[in-house]
């Protein structure tokens, strides 16, 4: 009896899961060209790069296989509804010298803000830049007030303190290349992280 | 002097049997948590809730109703369905210019992934482990699933 119910159980699981396992490209999550994966055994190494491309390992061997969307959709469909809300980014541009925003990014702070709120937990990074305006040591403390303004006001709207972070670069990593004491605008900047 | 001695192996061993996670940063956190889900810890197992946050070595389980969803600080994002178990043996990433290494050991279940910063910074850095073969990948969405050993 219990040698028919494991012989039973058995032919369930082979029919369940004849090959050992299964590799497939998604297409990508939110836009942007597809990139590859490459399956390697030792012996024999598979590359897929198209959207559904799938490659099976079964009976020792790996090799490209038809997968249809449908069975696809049915095997990973809890872990792809388990997948979190994708990490978000944002820049935030301030006026001249200064560490307040510009009207336009005073108004775009609420899409950060909104982003945050929709997620049940979140790590926040702000990373502040400047132009290449002044010396190295101004535009350091300066990047870096410029990041600690955004969290404090995160921080004031209700986001936790313990989940952001921050970070000054000063003008040591400009967003847009120029050459010293160029006012550039955009270098003007808190990049922020959402996850 | 024997009793300064042997205090200090007493620390020693006291610091050698600690779990490293207090010294060791988070490299993940745990962003959606369905029924039964377990993080093993040094040995330990321990039940897992909505932003837990992982550490290199840590595995993942989830029971046959349960499914987890991850993001790593290089926003990379993993995801898991039922019963299914992946280990997170090593992850090295440097902010500051994207360089790192990642390998996790995919045993058994589902994984779908949106690879993060650790491939553009560096191609190939990513490898995911299965009983079967070794993935490399260069920056996508894709999907693993491994069979369970029956």
């Amino acid at each position: 009896m219990r040698r028919a119910i494991l012989a039973v159980a058995c032919a369930v699981l082979l029919t369940r899961c004849p090959r050992q396992a299964l590799f497939v490209v998604l297409p990508n999550a939110e836009g942007g060209g597809t990139g590859e994966i490459t399956i390697d055994d030792g012996k024999t190494a598979t590359t897929l790069d198209q959207p559904y491309a799938s490659a099976e390992s079964r009976a020792g061997s790996i090799g490209p296989v038809e997968e249809s969307r449908g069975n696809i959709g049915v095997i990973f469909r809890q872990a792809v509804a388990a997948r979190p809300i994708l990490p978000h980014y944002f820049r935030l541009y301030f006026i001249l010298g200064s560490n307040e925003l510009t009207p336009k990014s005073a108004i775009d702070y609420r899409e950060v803000f909104d982003d945050i709120k929709q997620r049940p937990v979140y790590e926040i990074e702000v990373i502040g830049h400047t132009d290449t305006v002044g010396d190295l040591r101004s535009n350091q403390a300066l990047s870096l007030a410029r990041a600690a303004v955004l969290r404090d006001r995160l921080v004031r709207d209700g986001v936790e303190r313990n989940a952001i972070s921050i970070a000054g670069r000063g003008k040591r990593d400009l967003l847009v290349p120029t050459g010293d004491q160029v006012p550039e605008p955009l270098n003007r900047c808190v990049v922020i992280t959402v996850r | 002097m024997g009793r300064m001695l042997w205090l200090t192996a007493v620390v020693l061993i006291a610091m050698a049997g600690a779990p490293g996670a207090a010294e060791a940063p988070p490299i993940a956190q745990l962003k959606t948590v369905t029924g039964q889900v377990t993080i093993v810890r040094a040995g330990e197992r321990l039940p897992a809730k909505i932003g837990d946050l992982l550490f290199e070595k840590d595995v993942v389980e989830t029971g046959p109703d349960g499914a987890l969803g991850m993001t790593f600080i290089d926003n990379t994002v993993f995801s898991t369905g039922p019963s299914s178990q992946l280990a997170l043996d090593e992850f090295r990433f440097d902010s500051n210019n994207f360089r790192g290494s990642m390998l996790a050991d995919m045993r058994q279940g589902t994984l779908a992934v949106v690879s993060g910063d650790i491939t553009r910074g560096s191609p190939g850095a990513m490898k995911i482990r299965t009983p079967t073969a070794v993935l490399g990948v260069r920056g996508t969405t894709f999907a693993v699933h491994v069979c369970g050993k029956h």
